[in-house]
């Protein structure tokens, strides 16, 4: 076993966990990010000997997407991982990035690029019998911009632009964890009042998200009223984030050293106001959800990934904790305001479609508490500290609506080497796949949308 | 579920949407073309209670054979391209086209010149311009409603 792969597998051992995985230098080196349980981040890198390189695959099978996007990217090989398929590559024929299935009676279903609905671009592709799938192969990246490649060379100013582009759903999650990113390699800390604000941000970025994740189940199984009064809040978080922020998805609001928001007395007591109102209103509306027997009854055990499975394939966010894994960045990030933050799970942490909507409430009510405590005083301009510490990689993770989202900076003075965002999106398409099988054809769109994940932001 | 309903009911009654007398209606069949799920997350509002797309005849369709108009979002992905397309060539005359959000109309695009093909007239012809980053649903409803006014007969 080479030393690369020794010193990521005892990491693993002592609870890190794979956290990314990018090729760098022109693809002539790969690092991997870890993941502490106390939240610290760490990467460890290898040399690439002509094309290739050891694949850390069989050690994190969550590394798998990451492998792939550095091939098709750079060309390397990573030895040991087999079949390695293209990802990003649609240039491939088709049984190359295909899973062969074979037997009576099984069939391929293609699903997109283009979807019956207003939905983002992907392909689907699934082996049946019948409505029973057997394995679905996920095609993303139909999306691909290149917005990391292009923003190289750019200033660390500049590539907040880039960072903002790929996902208005995740802005903010995705711009703080590029911020925080930054801050490191400048040897920068948030101020209290800094990390106050972004974590404001943050979770109001969360609720009209998990407010949009509940209507989107509604409608997976065709609950019009459920659909109705959940769009309803989400329309009514949106307003509140353009009245506190001019900007209806927080657009800007995130920058490298400091913060820009402004809150007077008059402003947080008005938002406290309004949170309050939508809190009762989603209780009330999850109320009338829970005693639909119609609606509960199409959600247990259906696109069951237990906690066994979610670790293995490296699940995060509300897909994670359903499962039973109690793991959430918030409760390790000293750079934000989450003090004495603990991880939840549904009391029924079955993993399935009715954990993961479980797990969508549990969460609603964490973050109308925690914005109301964070809003109990004005909000002020901030600026970041000098710690001293300069360096020439820097690394930030946070916990987006969808789970952990990280991100790498590596920089030559104030320029933009290399950047990558993995976001919680990415992570977690993966499992998607996973969910999808041995289950029927059409509960697909409800399993779907009880992950509810991004493609923008996978595919970059 | 009868709580559900009656608080629906209220919320209808309290924004006070007006009734159309329209009498005509466009059936849309949505294309994302590349965007950053913007446009779509605010398109998805325009149906919501506090605007109720429907109510003037607008609906989103499943397929492009069912559709007047194609709603483009984002700059076109090298990608995306053919796929926009077929959908464009699906569609039966008249047909038109919107490109929704200042993206699909080639404001300050971001990505490599291998990735990105453009804005959506790049590629198939362009009636009728949505700009915002992203549109509010209610920019996107006033726009819609302009197309269905501006056409005769």
């Amino acid at each position: 076993m080479t030393d690369y792969r020794k010193r990521v597998r005892t990491a693993l051992e002592g609870g890190w966990r794979f956290a990314g995985l990018h090729a760098s230098e022109g693809g002539s080196v790969v690092r991997v990010l870890l993941a502490a349980p106390d939240g610290s981040l760490r990467l460890e890198d290898v040399d690439v000997e002509g094309r290739a390189v050891p694949s850390i695959v069989d050690l994190a099978p969550a590394a798998d997407w990451d492998e792939r996007e550095a091939a098709d990217l750079h060309g390397l090989v990573f030895d040991g991982h087999e079949p390695l398929r293209p990802l990003i590559d649609h240039g491939a024929a088709t049984d190359r990035w295909t899973v062969r299935v074979t037997g009576d009676d099984a069939y391929e279903i293609a699903v997109g690029p283009i979807h019956a609905g207003v939905i983002e671009s992907g392909h689907f592709r699934f082996h049946v019998v019948g409505d029973r799938i057997l394995q679905l192969d996920a095609r993303l990246f139909y999306k691909r911009r290149g917005l990391e490649q292009t923003a190289e060379g750019r200033s660390l100013e500049g590539g907040t632009a880039f960072v903002a582009r790929a996902c208005a759903a995740c802005s903010v999650a995705n711009g703080v964890a590029y911020a925080h990113a930054c801050e490191d390699a400048l040897g920068l800390e948030p101020t209290a009042e800094l990390a106050r604000a972004r974590t404001i941000l943050l979770e109001l970025e969360r609720i009209w998200s998990h407010l949009n994740d509940v209507a989107a189940v509604c409608a997976g199984v065709g609950l019009a009223a459920g659909n109705n009064l959940f769009a309803a809040l989400t329309e009514r978080a949106r307003r509140l984030n353009r009245e506190l922020t001019g900007h209806r998805f927080l657009f800007g609001t995130v920058r490298i050293g400091g913060s820009a928001l402004e809150l007077g007395a008059k402003d947080v007591s008005a938002a406290r106001g309004e949170l309050e109102s939508l809190r009762r209103q989603a209780a009330s509306g999850w109320r009338e959800l829970t005693f639909n027997s119609s609606f509960q009854d199409r959600l247990p055990d259906i696109g069951v990934v237990g906690a066994a499975d979610a670790t293995r394939l490296g699940a995060v966010g509300p897909a994670a904790r359903a499962a039973g894994i109690a793991e959430d960045v918030r409760s390790v990030s000293p750079r934000l305001t989450y003090d004495r933050f603990e991880a939840v799970v549904p009391e029924r942490p079955a993993g399935d479609v009715q954990a993961r909507l479980d797990q969508r409430a549990i969460e609603l009510w964490q973050s109308f508490e925690l914005l109301d405590g964070l809003l109990a005083a004005p909000v002020a301009p901030a600026a970041a500290a000098p710690t001293g510490r300069e360096r020439k990689i820097g690394v930030g993770r946070v916990e987006s609506p969808r789970g952990a989202t990280s991100c790498v900076v590596e920089r030559s003075g104030d320029r933009i080497e290399r950047l990558r965002l993995r976001t919680g999106s990415y992570a977690n398409w993966p499992v998607v796949a996973f969910a999808a099988a041995d289950n029927l054809l059409p509960d697909f769109p409800l399993v779907n949308k009880s992950f509810e994940l991004c493609y923008a932001c996978a595919d970059r | 579920m009868l709580t559900m309903l009656k608080d629906l009911r209220r919320l209808r009654r309290e924004e006070r949407l007006a009734q159309p007398d329209r009498g005509r209606s466009l059936a849309i069949r949505h294309v994302d073309a590349g965007s950053c799920n913007g446009c779509e997350h605010e398109l998805t509002l325009a149906s919501s209670p506090y605007y109720d797309l429907q109510r003037f005849g607008l609906g989103i369709v499943a397929s492009p054979r069912h559709a007047d108009v194609l709603l483009v979002t984002g700059a076109v992905t090298s990608r995306m391209r053919e796929a926009l397309l077929v959908a464009y060539d699906a569609m039966p005359e008249p047909r038109r086209v919107a490109a929704l959000g200042d993206c699909a109309l080639g404001c300050n695009l971001l990505g490599t010149a291998a990735d990105l093909v453009g804005p959506v007239e790049a590629v198939v012809p362009v009636d009728l311009r949505i700009p915002g980053c992203p549109p509010t649903p209610d920019e996107i409803a006033e726009a819609l409603l302009r197309l269905i006014d501006s056409r005769t007969g």
